[in-house]
Parts: structure tokens; sequence; C-alpha cells
């Protein structure tokens, strides 16, 4: 394989032209997705630990339960995010009488997933500065039975000031990130489904787009 | 003359066994005695309590100028005094101008009342002296009266009890004792005192400090000698807790509760709503919560009736809800008076930060998207060209 990472993340035209001349391979692909995955639970860790600490004193020993939930959620929503987005590409592509299989989907989607590993890491980062001051509200056994203590616990911690912090840099980072990974998608999935620059950037952009949208609307809390 | 000679045997036999000192009643002999008489009569003590016992000194002078007298027999006679001590059988002169005195003991069962014994002292020359003196029995005993006392009692304050003790009997007591005792856990001072003697009509005062931990009755007695009788006069004064209607009474209030990363202050102001000053006071929090810095506790200081003063005190409150905060004073005597009240602290610490529309972000978003979406647009007019 004449392919390097620096070609992927800046020159990923070039990239695709030689990774996609081979057969069909989620090896790379899959180890890339991995390795997200693993990123993906130590911030899984640290957000359930403040869940755990908002539940601690009313569900006893249940802390590390949590915390484990978290971690496996976001370990395995990882590689589901790796299948969304091929399956959304793919079926995009469709519109554009696109050819070639899904799993060339898939293993686009993974190689594109490499800036988003990085925003991660960043992001990772970013949570071992802000999250030790966020001031976790305790719900009690009493609270648990009330939806609105809750909700109201919940927004809370949302609305701690380093906590709505952290929530407005990683929101920036991962939208940052998650364009340069759109960029490598789209010639990707360009030489993947066989369609033109112009559909490929729609089949891409749009849905990318429109996640970009409803995570500016959940950022602007409107 | 038989008979005669016998009748004269018999009366010389008679005279004979009377002893060596036969009385020789004369004209001048009775003259004489007519000079002799009682001059004083004490009793020790000047009025009994029944059941008392106590001694009748009887002073008998002489009043001839050259004549000696012999008494032969004296005694104290009285159904209500029972003589306890005998009477004087042996004869004895009294020199002309001379006073001898007759002491006598003697023991009442009387109830109250003024009786009259009699002195009977039996002349050798002349008949007998007889004298009835008067001598009361009265029951009433030293009155023991409360002059002051706090108004209300505060455990582990000291205050002063004031009472009065007075003698409204016709005679002097002595060896006056005031004794108070209270049991364990409350402090006298002094718990023994002595007034020695009090005279008919007298009082005096006797004061002592009384500092209560829990809720007793003071016992006051009253000891005292009525002659060589111990009496004694009980007075119960009960020692109960109830608020010091004079005393301070700091109060908390404008109390505000905020929480910020992780640790909680409560700010309010401390007002004395009572009429006397507060020493030292102190707030402080109390478990479940933990103090922390800067204001594990605050001290006010000294606050005088409805001064005030602000407070903050900082802590962590943990899981829980509901933190008592302790307030504490010294009163004038550094008695330290504590009360708390209980703060509740949020289950969740409000936003501090206004959580408005965050401009700064979205900006950056929506200008990273432009640049994306520009950027793609000219490059796919450029790759068409």
């Amino acid at each position: 394989m004449k392919t390097s990472l620096p070609d992927l993340l800046i020159n990923p035209n070039k990239f695709f032209q030689q990774a996609l001349e081979d057969k069909e391979q989620l090896r790379y692909p899959g180890l890339i997705i991995l390795l997200g995955a693993v990123v993906a639970a130590i911030s899984g860790y640290f957000m359930g630990s403040l869940t755990a600490g908002m539940m601690e004193s009313a569900m006893q020993g249940m802390g590390s339960l949590i915390v484990i939930m978290a971690v496996i959620a976001a370990f395995v929503m990882t590689f589901l995010v790796w299948i969304v987005w091929a399956g959304v590409f793919y079926l995009f592509s469709r519109i554009f009488k696109g050819s070639g299989s899904f799993n060339r989907c898939l293993e686009v989607v993974g190689y594109g997933y490499v800036p988003q590993i990085i925003g991660a890491l960043v992001t990772v980062i970013a949570a071992l500065e802000y999250l030790p001051r966020v001031a976790v509200p305790h719900l009690t056994s009493a609270a648990l039975q009330n939806p609105q203590m809750i909700q109201d616990a919940t927004t809370a911690l949302m609305h701690d000031p380093a906590m709505l912090e952290f929530t407005q840099i990683s929101a920036v980072i991962s939208i940052v990130f998650l364009l340069w990974s759109a960029n490598i998608w789209i010639f990707g999935i360009k030489q993947a489904r066989n369609i033109s620059m112009r559909d490929a950037a729609i089949c891409v952009g749009l849905p990318v787009i429109l996640l970009i949208l409803f995570q500016v609307y959940k950022l602007a809390g409107v | 003359m038989k008979i005669l000679t016998f009748l004269i045997l018999i009366t010389i036999t008679l005279l004979a066994g009377i002893g060596g000192t036969t009385a020789y009643v004369t004209p001048e002999s009775i003259v004489a005695a007519g000079n002799v008489y009682v001059s004083n009569v004490t009793y020790d003590p000047g009025a009994f309590f029944t059941g008392d016992t106590g001694t009748v000194t009887v002073a008998v002078t002489n009043g001839n100028a050259n004549q000696s007298i012999v008494a032969n027999h004296a005694t104290f006679d009285d159904n209500d005094f029972q003589l306890t001590s005998g009477t004087y059988d042996s004869s004895s002169n009294i020199g002309p101008l001379q006073t001898r005195t007759y002491i006598f003991s003697v023991l009442t069962d009387a109830t109250e009342g003024s009786y009259y014994p009699t002195f009977s002292l039996s002349l050798r020359d002349a008949d007998s002296l007889f004298y009835k003196g008067m001598v009361r029995v009265d029951n009433t005993p030293l009155v023991v009266s409360l002059l002051s006392k706090p108004d209300s009692f505060t455990q582990a304050k000291k205050d002063t009890i004031s009472v009065q003790v007075a003698n409204p009997r016709k005679n002097e007591v002595k060896n006056v004792i005031a004794d108070v005792s209270g049991g364990d856990g409350v402090d006298l001072l002094p718990s023994t005192q002595y007034i020695g003697r009090l005279a008919p009509g007298a009082s005096t005062q006797v004061n002592f400090s009384v500092t209560p931990n829990h809720e007793t009755t003071l016992n006051l007695s009253v000891k005292y000698d009525n002659g060589d009788n111990h009496h004694c006069t009980n007075l119960q004064i009960p020692v109960t807790f109830t608020p010091d209607k004079k005393r301070a009474n700091p109060v908390m209030s404008n109390i505000a509760v905020k929480t910020e990363s992780g640790v909680t202050h409560v700010t309010g102001d401390v007002t004395n709503a009572g009429l006397t000053v507060a020493n030292a006071v102190t707030v402080t929090s109390l478990a479940p919560a933990v103090p922390q810095d800067p204001y594990k506790s605050y001290v006010i200081g000294a606050l005088k009736p409805d001064d005030f003063g602000s407070f903050e005190v900082t802590f962590s409150a943990g899981n829980s809800t509901n933190i008592p905060i302790q307030l504490s004073f010294r009163d004038t005597d550094g008695n330290v008076i504590s009360s708390t009240q209980n703060v509740t602290v949020p289950l969740f610490p409000a936003s501090t930060q206004n959580t408005g529309f965050p401009v700064l972000p979205v900006v950056a978003v929506v200008l990273v998207v432009a640049i994306f979406v520009g950027g793609w647009f000219v490059y796919l007019k450029r790759y068409k060209q």
C-alpha cells in the first residue's frame, strides 16, 4: 500500500486514488474506528463520572456501573456512527446513480474518521481542564422519584459555568474536525461510488451541514 | 411525875435526832428572815421551746447588815417544768448583805404560754421563803424569707439569691448558721455562713451565689441554738430554667445561600434583640457540613442591644440539603449560649453565568462552515473548468 497518513489529511484525492485501487479491505479503517472508539470511551468515562457523581447519594454503589455503561456506550456508538455515516452516504449517492459497494463506503468513512480522532483527543484534553471544575449537583433518593427534579439537576449541571464553557469549546472542536472529515469523505465517496465531485460534495456536504446546524441549534439552546 | 419525866426525855431525844443544827426560832430570827429576799431570777434560754432544757438561776440576798442566816433546803418546783438537776439539801450560811445563787436544770414539755414555777428556800431559824417568777414557752421559730432572686435561672449562669433571717422571739438565739444545699451539679457560694447571735426582733441578710447546671430545689437550712437546744428552720427555693427576660438574644436574619464550585456560602445578619450585650458572637456551620476556608467560622464580636452585624460562613454541604448554622455568644458572666438555625442548601447550584445566546461559538462555527462551503464552491467551479 502506497498510501500515507499525511496524504489522507492534506491530499485526500491522491490518497483515495491509491487506496481504492486495491480490493476492499476494512482492516485499517476498522483500526482507525477502534482507536476513535477508545478515545470516545475516555470521553465517556469523564461524562459518566459526572453523572455518577450526580446520582451517587441516591444510588449507592451504582456509580461504577454508570461509568462502565457510559464507557461501553461511547465505544459502541463510534462503530454505530461509522455504519450510519456510511449508510447515509451510500443512500445519498444512489440518488446520483452511484455504483460501488457499501463496504467501500465503510472503508472511506473509516479513513475519513482520522481528523475526528484528533478532535476527540483535543476534547479529552479540554475535559481534563474543565470537568474537575464542574460543581456536580447531587440527587437524593426522593429527587430521583421526581422527573422535574432530575431535569432541574441536569439543567444545573449543564449550566454550570465550567460545563457550559466545555460544551461550547467541544462543540466548536467537533464541528471543525467533522468538516475536515467531510472534506476527506467527499474525495473518498467520489471514487468509491464513481460519482462526480459535485455529487459527492452534495452527498457528503448535505447531511454534514444538517448535522452541524442541529449542533449549532443545540449549542445556541434555542 | 413519872409521866412528865417521860415526856421531857422523849422531847430531848427528838431534838437530839434533828442533829447539831437545832432551830431556835426567836423573834429576832423571824425579823432577820424577813430581810432575806430573791434578788434575781434568770432563765436560760429566756423563752423555751416545748421540749427544751434550760437552767434557772435564782439569786437570794441576805439584806441584814449584821446577821447571817442559815438556809437549809432550796428547791424549784412546777408541774410543767421538771427539775432535772435535784434540789439543794445541805445547809448553807448567807452572810450579812451577801447573795447566794441557786442554779437548777429544768426540762419543759409544756405548750405555748406563760408559766410561774415556784422557788422555795427553807430557813433554819424562820419560815420558808417562796418566790414565783414568770417564764415563757414560745414555739415561734426564726423566720427565713426570700428577699430577692433572679426572674429566671439559666443553665450554667451564676445568679445571686438573698434571704432574710429574722428573730421574732422574745429572747436572743445564738450560733445562727445558714446552710444551703442543692445536690450535685449546683455550685453554691458560700454554702455555709455563720451569722452568730440574733437579738429579739432583729434580722440579717444572707446572700449566696448559685450556678445551676440542671434544674433542682435549693434547701436553705437556718440552724440556731435556743439556750443549749438546737433548732432549725428550712426554706426551699426551686431552681427552674426559664428564658431570661433581659438576656441577650442574637437573631439571624437576611440569610442568603449560594453554592459555588461545591462550596456553599451563607451570608446574613445577626441582630441582638435582647436587652443585654451579647459578647463574642460567633457563627459557624455544624455537621453534616464540613467548614471550608475562607470563613470556617465568623466572629462578629460584641453586639449591644439593637445592634447588628453581618456574617459569612463557608462550608461543603456534601449530600445534605439541611445544614444547621450555630450562633453562639457569651453572656456577661462568660457563659457560652448557643442556638442553631437550619438553612436549606439548594439541591442544585444556581447558574451564575448568563446562559443566553452563545454568540462567539456560533459565529465561529458559522464562519468555519462558510469557509468550508465557500471553499468547496470555488473548488468545484475550478474543478469543472
